[in-house]
């Protein structure tokens, strides 16, 4: 498949001059669509970098849409940070078409934005870019103790998940009774 | 922001099986359903602990040392744990965890059987070492090999070792853990006890014995015949007296095999057959004094022109070597090949 698209700030300007053999190759126009994150604001993609999700690609390989169509219609993944998406977007325009490499390093280090990004990677289905995300966390994990993980990664202990539990059924206990007595103070 | 133990499953079997195998031991650590998610796991998922060689032996006091360790430069690890039935507590160089009413021997059989779950590549050695003579009679250690067989039991598959080292002061404990290794692994086994006398009539009917390439026994092998060592490459075993037939048996074998290296036959009653091996292989040439004289004989190869097997017999034991047809002294005879 021809790159010529980088995506959509990247494209190079096309020149209208005298058709040269190269822009003449492309056969199938490549079709683009469109996906907004909680922010709302659209990227523009193509199927090419796209095919990378295995979610999206399942969502477009039968549509048929026409780029108004495409246009009108973003993919909304309400779910998913702005920033988080940009990020999604901008390696499936890198790797385009292309075979991914054994190691990523550019993936985020702020512990915040690379577990986002694996929750949108896993829920998009992008294989390769899971693992490399994965593989970042293993790398986190690496030579730390019990206390430090839990620490980092903001896990609680046991005990204090058995309190929060408790807690959380006291409450639920708590509301269960008030609904009774509202019931039984509306069958009054 | 999201918490680790809020990833979903798939993302934590990617990342468990994308980490080394001491942080998935440490994320066990981490809370209960950790705990609980990494030992639900198919084995397959998690990842090799690449470890080459697992020890675990009697040692001191009532106490159990488990060691595992990768001696190779690049990937280098050992971890040693100490388990004291007397303390009740599980150290490693930095820290003691007690125990508090756990058995320990069940502690150490557990870490064990938990760390064979990440073995995928084979391992180079496993040494097994029980010597409980000197423990008090109710001491709970007495029971390491029959928990370690049971454990084996419940793997439901058997451990790829390529060298199998024991060490008992029973002999019916060899058999506790021999029938548990991988036949198609094991290249080497090596048996030791402070029981002077061993039967190994069980032990020699294994498939690990008769895969094996290499075997070595420090006792007395009680109920042995040549045909269960004939087909080592290399072999040192003392039986209680061989016979001149015994040993022209093994000779036809040793000169019809292609890979046999180096080997040692000992008897513990004086070999008085010399003359019936004269008789069969013609004159030897005689050393050393006449209270312990050493015969030597040689022999052509079935497979190979240059190598010669040089057939030593002494009082209490037998060589037999292969060499090179030109380190064969002057003057020796070599008895060209014979079958028969």
């Amino acid at each position: 498949m021809s790159s010529t698209e980088q995506g959509t700030s990247s494209a190079a300007p096309a020149e209208p001059t005298t058709a040269p053999e190269s822009a003449a190759a492309p056969e199938v126009p490549e079709s683009f669509y469109y996906v907004h994150g909680k922010d709302k604001v659209v990227h523009k993609v193509s199927a090419g970098a796209l095919q990378h999700s295995a979610l999206i690609h399942g969502m477009i390989s039968n549509l048929g849409y026409t780029e108004e169509q495409a246009k009108a219609n973003p993919f909304p993944f309400e779910n998913i940070d702005g920033d988080i998406l940009q990020m999604v977007v901008d390696w499936c325009n890198q790797h385009k078409g292309k075979p991914t490499p054994p190691e990523d390093t550019n993936l985020p280090k702020q512990k915040e934005k690379l577990f986002d990004l694996v929750l949108a990677v896993n829920y998009l289905e992008i294989k390769e870019l899971l693992t490399y995300c994965c593989k970042q966390v293993a790398m986190m994990v690496k030579g730390k103790s019990p206390e430090e993980i839990r620490e980092i990664w903001m896990i609680p202990t046991d005990a204090e998940d058995e309190a929060a539990e408790k807690e959380a059924k006291k409450r639920a206990g708590k509301e269960a009774a008030g609904e009774t007595a509202a019931a039984a103070g509306d069958a009054k | 922001m999201s918490s680790l133990s809020e990833m979903p499953e798939l993302v934590l079997e990617n990342i468990i099986r994308l980490s080394d195998f001491r942080s998935v031991l440490t994320l066990r650590q981490v809370c209960r359903d950790f705990l609980n998610f990494i030992d639900d796991l198919n084995d397959s998922k998690l990842p090799d602990s690449k470890i080459e060689e697992i020890s675990i032996n009697t040692d001191g006091p009532e106490n159990i040392c488990l060691v595992y360790e990768n001696l190779d430069p690049d990937l280098f690890f050992r971890h040693e744990f100490i388990y004291s039935v007397r303390k009740n507590s599980r150290s490693t160089y930095l820290k003691t965890t007690h125990l508090e009413n756990t058995n320990i021997v069940d502690v150490a059989v557990r870490d064990l059987e938990l760390i064979l779950k990440f073995q995928k590549c084979n391992l180079e050695r496993l040494c097994l070492s029980f010597f409980t003579f000197r423990l008090p009679n109710n001491s709970s250690v007495h029971t390491l090999a029959i928990k370690l067989c049971d454990m084996f039991k419940e793997l439901n598959r058997t451990i790829k070792t390529k060298n199998l080292t024991i060490q008992m002061d029973d002999q019916s404990k060899f058999m506790l853990i021999i029938p548990f290794i991988d036949s198609d692994t094991l290249e080497d086994i090596y048996l030791r006890s402070i029981v002077k006398k061993v039967n190994i009539n069980r032990i020699v009917k294994t498939e690990q014995w008769k895969k094996a390439d290499k075997v070595q026994c420090d006792f007395f092998a009680l109920n042995m015949n040549v045909e269960d060592i004939f087909h080592f490459s290399q072999f040192t075993i003392t039986t209680f007296s061989i016979s001149a037939k015994e040993l022209d048996f093994l000779r036809k074998a040793i000169t019809s095999s292609s890979n046999f290296y180096s080997s040692r036959l000992g008897n513990e009653f004086i070999f008085n057959e010399s003359k019936e091996l004269s008789n069969l292989w013609g004159p030897a040439i005689v050393s050393g004094n006449s209270y312990s004289p050493k015969r030597t004989w040689y022999f052509g190869m079935k497979n190979s022109k240059e190598k010669v097997l040089e057939l030593i017999s002494k009082n209490f034991c037998s060589r037999f070597e292969i060499i090179k047809l030109e380190d064969v002294p002057n003057g020796a005879i070599v008895n060209e090949y014979n079958e028969n």
